[in-house]
């Protein structure tokens, strides 16, 4: 068996770790680029989310690479995620593929039993011992979250670095490193190094740079590819950003979400506006501008994929909650278009709104 | 007290259940006009823009009445069958309409659950609460309702003179006229026989979907897919026509769904949004039955310059 993975962000570097100390063999497919989004496109439903179909061209480059088996989490509705693997199995086997898929439903819809057989069918590859299992786990997830806190240091001290570009150069070196490494210990090791050096960094607190959250849909904030590089482009322009939704904090969403306890902090905040769950995660995206409010950012950005259900839901609105707590927020559709000019432009010129903003506006917007 | 219902969305099934209730409670009952021009234009000046037609007409029909009464029902309407949904906008409803439509009378916010009597009724007294306190006639006027909603079936189910299509969408898009651009009677002039999912046996429907490798969480992927599949397998169709809104994320799903299934066989599937013009639709439609006819005389599903259409090709 052969193991491949949509991208997802970094999340590929703790699979990499994951599988490299259980001793199981995979494919991480070649970062997202052009030719998944092609391939992705070409062979996708015309209508569905651009996550589905930058995974589909994962899976050909995987594939491609050797990969028998396809491993995706999953959800079981009310939006369209849940359905992924059922379209996907349907469209690889139309183009006379033999994949296997490993689809990790939630505990609650498919039941414990099922998910333990389901992820048997990976701890079966493996010759290590339980033990070895569950140390294993325990890095990849201790890896993903020091690569988020590197992440999250790095887009927040962007607006403050005192050596211009310092923050971006050390996120892609860090980046580029791991990538490169297949020692699960020398990787943890360098991300370690990379942690101190980024909690090192020599700051200018008297800057005060603009600070923006971003908020949406997890696939599309968290997958650079995906946004054209907002972050990126955000650091290059000293602005300091912050953004909730990380696949860190998805594992312990999820963990927490069988006992109701999952990002209290953000359905608290979000309860005035959407007091329920509609599905994916437009409660939190709603919770997040609160949340930004709250903390006197001054805006937000709000990115998700062309008709995504739940987002649209948000988008409504959101208009409503930048009124009453009087915060200017962006929205940006992203789609299979990589034309950057009509995204940089509104991305300028809300940035130029908010600085003048400050300068002019006392209360009110 | 006037009780206004906005003839939007699932208006169209469960309308003898709300008018029947609230009437029963005493109040007056007044609906929306029919979808037209003005009710579309209203829509998509309120709606966010990346919404799909159904919601966006639904947002007109709330602005139209929303002056004309004192209490708006805009259910919240979670789930018809058990563990499954019905769409995330139709779960975020009450809070697109508040945020996008200003000056609204008060409306109903709690969510719906329909398939279960206990979590219904918890409905019914929430929004009955506002009309009257009296739970005993809540409950009475409820019972009276539900028996009014038993009998009412919708879809349409026609024999035409040789071919029959089943008309597949969501019952919102079907049942609306202006939205669909009157298909129904476009079919019907021309000899075609109808036949909606409504029509699926439920039973059909289930053992049809558990060939799908998930379980389906929405209840119109169910029976969509079930009753198309159930069709396709008794033969009693000769094509499939699917109607679906531009940005419907349940039908971007559901069409490839059935599209995979169904393989060769004929299914055209028309997008409508806010534009109105016909031309483009009888179009596709004639050329679509046009094939359907000839089909009919070569059965070897021959294209005009003899080669298979389909064959072992791909048809993605």
């Amino acid at each position: 068996m052969k193991i491949t993975i949509p991208h997802m962000g970094n999340v590929y570097m703790a699979i990499k770790i994951l599988f490299d100390s259980l001793g199981i063999d995979y494919v991480i497919p070649p970062l997202n680029n052009r030719e998944a989004l092609i391939l992705g496109s070409k062979y996708s439903p015309e209508e569905i989310c651009l996550p589905f179909k930058l995974m589909i061209g994962n899976y050909i480059a995987g594939i491609q690479e050797g990969a028998d088996t396809v491993l995706l989490v999953g959800s079981c509705g009310p939006c369209r995620f849940g359905e992924y693997s059922e379209l996907q199995i349907r469209i690889l086997k139309h183009l006379g593929y033999e994949v296997d898929f490993i689809v990790l439903d939630p505990v609650h819809s498919i039941g414990f039993h099922e998910l333990m057989k389901r992820i048997r069918r990976i701890g079966n590859e493996s010759k290590k011992t339980a033990l070895q299992g569950i140390n294993a786990a325990v890095s990849a997830i201790s890896a993903m979250n020091l690569i988020d806190a590197i992440e999250a240091k790095a887009h927040e001290m962007a607006g403050y670095e005192k050596n211009n570009g310092e923050c971006k150069r050390l996120l892609s070196n860090c980046k580029s490193k791991v990538f490169s490494c297949n020692h699960p210990d020398e990787s943890i090791k360098i991300l370690k190094e990379y942690h101190k050096k980024m909690e090192a960094l020599t700051v200018d607190s008297s800057k005060n740079p603009l600070r923006i959250a971003i908020i949406g849909e997890i696939y599309t904030v968290i997958e650079p590819f995906s946004n054209l590089y907002i972050e990126d482009i955000l650091m290059d322009m000293k602005v300091s950003t912050k953004r909730t939704l990380t696949p860190s904090w998805w594992v312990k969403d999820t963990l927490f979400k069988t006992m109701k306890l999952n990002s209290r902090e953000l359905m608290h905040a979000s309860e005035e506006f959407l007091p329920l769950c509609i599905g994916g995660h437009a409660r939190e995206c709603i919770g997040g501008a609160v949340l930004a409010a709250r903390e006197h950012m001054d805006g937000a950005i709000q990115i998700f994929p062309m008709g995504c259900m739940p987002e649209i839901v948000s988008k409504s609105i959101l208009p409503n909650v930048s009124k009453e707590k009087n915060l200017p927020i962006l929205s940006l559709v992203v789609d299979e278009m990589t034309g950057e000019a009509g995204y940089m432009t509104r991305i300028e010129a809300f940035l130029d709104l908010l600085e003048r903003r400050r300068e002019y506006v006392r209360i009110g917007s | 007290m006037r009780v206004g219902i906005p003839k939007g969305l699932l208006y169209c099934k469960y309308h003898p259940f709300f008018k029947t209730f609230f009437s029963g409670l005493g109040a007056e009952v007044i609906s929306s006009e029919e979808t037209n021009k003005k009710i579309l234009d209203m829509g998509v000046k309120a709606c966010v823009d990346e919404a799909c037609l159904p919601v966006k007409v639904y947002h007109g029909h709330v602005a139209s009445i929303k002056d004309n009464c004192d209490f708006l029902v805009i259910p919240r309407i979670m789930r018809i069958c058990r563990c499954e949904y019905i769409c995330p906008k139709f779960c975020g409803l009450p809070e697109m309409i508040t945020n996008s439509i200003p000056s609204l009378p008060r409306i109903t916010m709690e969510p719906l659950y329909m398939h279960t009597e206990t979590d219904f009724i918890k409905w019914c007294l929430s929004a009955g609460s506002v009309i009257t306190c009296n739970k005993k006639k809540i409950k009475k006027s409820f019972y009276i309702a539900m028996k009014a909603q038993r009998n009412y079936q919708t879809g349409i189910y026609e024999d035409g003179k040789g071919l029959t299509v089943m008309l597949a969408g969501h019952p919102y898009i079907i049942n609306d006229e202006f939205l669909n651009m009157g298909i129904a009677g476009k079919l019907r002039s021309k000899g075609i026989g109808i036949v909606t999912e409504e029509f699926a046996n439920d039973g059909i429907c289930r053992s049809q979907v558990k060939e799908l490798v998930k379980k389906p969480f929405w209840t119109f992927q169910r029976r969509l897919f079930g009753a198309a599949a159930a069709f396709y397998k008794q033969k009693k169709i000769d094509g499939i026509i699917y109607l679906s809104s531009f940005a419907c994320g349940i039908d971007s799903v559901i069409v490839d769904l059935i599209r995979y299934h169904v393989g060769e066989f004929p299914m055209l599937v028309i997008k409508l949004d806010e534009h109105t013009g016909e031309a483009g639709m009888d179009t596709r439609l004639e050329a679509f039955i046009d094939m359907l006819e000839r089909r009919l005389i070569r059965e070897d599903n021959n294209t005009a310059y003899g080669k298979c259409l389909y064959g072992n090709q791909n048809f993605v």
